[in-house]
């Protein structure tokens, strides 16, 4: 199977920007800033150019800083033909029942080109501001039941279900899920903690989860492959023609000290496994490996864990991933569509090249295997 | 006009408008008989039909479409989301049960969708169905207590447009928010916050309507008897709108001939009709047959209150629309079969009546 990949889609403005100091997150979360409204000239510039530059879906995030993601997925799906979304959504706010009924209707709309990222929850106090007040683990349970109901209703019964959090009784929606291939969205579950994993096998399709070393990963991928799942790693990615070049390109991403302060802030007052992880790995190292990079954490977040390098380094890296079983990628750059194009052209195509290679090696030794 | 009278029509059920035209009231009708039931298409979202149909509303000059709540259709902000960017003009009442989703997320949509769509949206808050109906969406509470929870849905929702999305506490029964917020703002040309109609013929619904609307929404009656509840709403300064199904033909027996082809074959009651606990439905049952001269309940039983049909000539209409604006209405939600003859019939004979009209009150 062809490794896939998707992209981070821009916050509202973010296609204009020029440097990716105005991304910060401490930039998109002001009151004022542009991240709050929607896009859709830049969306539209952007979803267009990730079509041809063959990526397979982006990743629309949910905040309460940023528009609501179902919305968009139906505004972007009704201006592009190939482009799929994957909707983040938190399991909390809304009833499975209309959610489904949601989504279902979105696919119709949009041919079927959507998956769900769903996420247990985020910071507590955001949570509350949606009127949640659950702790993490329990949030986790109710995530489970969620999706065990989104299922029934997928799989095409009357639902009946009386659990701790959600109780039904004779569900039923009229409206199906769409697609061309499927009976239901593909589903992904991110997060690093054991409750998430756990989620991700009994309910999901795939597994994400932030970039770390193969090494590193390759117990936790292997356990997840062998339980039925995929597993998709999110990441930054610098490409330029040269390491030294790409390296460079890094370099002047580094913001000022302030938005270092704040970011900072924010990823120690969350009760997020993922998050600790990362500062972590940024404050131990900075270098996870020779192409891997966690400095920029700091100042844009966890999900900025760096792949750095030439096109054949960067296409090498990702055959690595493929090796240990990783089998898709949601990833992000700066500028954000110009990093983009230039994944389409100038590494994507080595992947490609090297997948068929690669298989065809994988085929030359079982047919070695085979003749002793 | 500054007080013309607000035309509103039903979004059409997928897949019932015939895009060759070529459909007749009574085969249009047994499509709406028929949508609940597991074969019928429209569950299925229907972007043709619908564009189809909001771009005769827009030329006909009505002003906006209900998009109705259930199980058995498409979900209302996803379909107003899709038809809003494909036009221009037409604005989308979404219905919307408000024991589905927390108030910020419920803010969060309704802002997010108002910016794609230049603010063209507006809600039909809907306490409740059937308790089966609700059962089935996860909702045990029973009819009273949905109203006591639609106020606080309503009133934290409020709080987000009100305060400025930032902020916002609540403390109730039935939600509890802490420094709730919101970044995406509701967007509009004139507004800061969408018009909230709120549909029943309770008298929960009114108060409902009175404390966290600005507009009361029910099927319509005759003028007569409705006049004491829209003063009581209009002295609140809070908007009537009348929802009722339309036919107007040339001459009054052809109308009347039209309605009665769409009684169902086998005068069977609909099941949407028996299976609902809500007061607006046990109030249509009880009253059959001719309301007013130009009001007919006959199709109500099969087909549920909001087919109480106005019917009569282009003339005969205006002056009943007229009536009830005296009365103090000020808006209508209307539908006909097939919907887009019918839109057509009254954008080309009705309004244009009505405007006269208007005009010349005003000089």
């Amino acid at each position: 199977m062809a490794l896939r990949f998707h992209w981070m889609f821009p916050k509202g403005g973010e296609v204009g920007m020029k440097t990716a100091q105005e991304t910060s997150r401490v930039a998109t979360t002001m009151r004022n800033s542009p991240a709050a409204i929607p896009d859709m000239a830049g969306w539209t510039r952007f979803a267009r150019a990730a079509e041809e530059s063959g990526i397979e879906s982006v990743l629309l995030s949910f905040s309460r800083y940023e528009p609501d993601t179902i919305l968009i997925a139906c505004a972007m799906g009704r201006a592009t033909s190939t482009l799929k979304y994957i909707v983040a959504y938190r399991s909390g706010l809304i009833q499975p029942a209309p959610f489904v009924q949601q989504i279902n209707t979105l696919s119709g709309f949009i041919g079927g080109r959507v998956a769900l990222n769903i996420v247990a929850g985020s910071s507590t106090a955001e949570q509350r501001g949606y009127g949640d007040y659950l702790e993490h683990d329990d949030r986790y349970a109710r995530a489970d039941e969620f999706l065990s109901i989104c299922r029934s209703f997928w799989d095409g019964d009357d639902v009946d279900f009386d659990g701790q959090h959600y109780r039904i009784e004779r569900g039923k929606l009229h409206t199906r899920f769409t697609a061309p291939d499927r009976r239901a969205p593909e589903v992904y579950v991110a997060g690093h903690s054991e409750q998430a994993v756990k989620l991700a096998v009994s309910k999901g399709d795939a597994w994400v989860r932030l970039i770390d070393t193969p090494e590193k990963l390759a117990p936790a991928v292997a356990n997840a492959r062998a339980q039925g799942i995929e597993v998709c790693l999110r990441c930054c990615v610098i490409c330029r023609e040269t390491r030294d070049e790409a390296i460079a390109a890094m370099q002047a991403l580094k913001p000022a000290e302030e938005i270092e302060r704040q970011e900072r802030a924010i990823l120690k007052a969350s009760d997020s496994k993922t998050l600790h992880d990362a500062l972590a790995a940024a404050d131990d190292q900075g270098w996870m490996g020779r192409s891997l990079y966690a400095g920029l954490v700091p100042f844009y977040g966890s999900s900025c864990i760096t792949l750095i390098g030439s096109p054949d380094e960067l296409a090498g890296q990702f055959l690595e991933y493929k090796n240990i079983g990783v089998t898709q990628f949601i990833i992000a750059g700066w500028p954000k569509l110009d990093e983009m194009v230039r994944f389409g052209r100038d590494v994507l195509p080595l992947v490609r090249q090297k997948e068929v290679v690669s298989a065809q090696v994988l085929g030359v030794r079982k047919d070695l295997r085979l003749n002793t | 006009m500054t007080n013309a009278l607000r035309f509103h029509w039903m979004l059409p059920k997928a897949f019932e408008v015939a895009l060759d035209g070529r459909q007749t009231p009574g085969e249009a009708a047994r499509y709406r008989i028929e949508s609940t039931r597991p074969e019928s298409r429209s569950p299925q979202p229907d972007a043709d039909g619908w564009l189809h149909f909001a771009t005769r509303a827009e030329e006909a000059g009505i002003e906006s479409v209900l998009i109705s709540f259930s199980r058995y259709e498409p979900e209302p902000f996803v379909v107003a989301c899709a038809l809003g960017r494909a036009t221009t003009r037409l604005k989308y009442i979404v219905a919307y049960r408000s024991g589905l989703m927390s108030p910020t997320s419920f803010v969060q949509q309704i802002n997010t969708l108002s910016a794609l769509i230049d603010g063209r949206v507006a809600i039909n808050i809907v306490a409740g169905s059937a308790a089966a109906e609700n059962r089935g969406y996860g909702d045990f509470l029973a009819h009273d207590e949905r109203y006591g929870r639609a106020e606080e849905f309503l009133a934290a929702a409020n709080a987000f447009w009100r305060d400025g999305h930032d902020g916002v506490d609540f403390d109730g029964r039935y939600y509890k928010l802490e420094k709730g917020m919101i970044h995406t703002p509701f967007t509009s040309p004139d507004r800061g916050a969408p018009e909230i109609y709120v549909s029943g013929h309770s008298e929960q619904s009114m108060q409902l309507a009175a404390s966290q609307g600005t507009c009361w929404l029910r099927a319509a009656d005759a003028p007569e008897k409705i006049a004491p509840q829209v003063a009581r709403m209009r002295a609140q300064g809070i908007g009537v709108c009348l929802r009722a199904a339309v036919c107007c033909r040339p001459t009054r027996d052809e109308a009347i001939r039209v309605v009665q082809s769409l009684l169902p074959p086998d005068k069977q009651e609909s099941t949407i009709a028996l299976k609902n606990d809500s007061r607006m439905y046990a109030e249509s049952r009880s009253t059959d047959g001719w309301v007013t001269r130009s009001l007919w309940a006959g199709l109500v039983p099969h087909y549920g209150p909001v087919w109480t049909t106005l019917l009569g000539t282009p003339e005969e209409l205006a002056g009943a629309f007229l009536a009830y604006k005296e009365i103090g209405v000020d808006q209508f939600i209307l539908s006909g079969w097939p919907e887009v003859d019918e839109v057509g019939i009254f954008g080309a004979e009705v309004i244009p009546r009505v405007r006269d009209a208007e005009r010349r009150q005003v000089a």
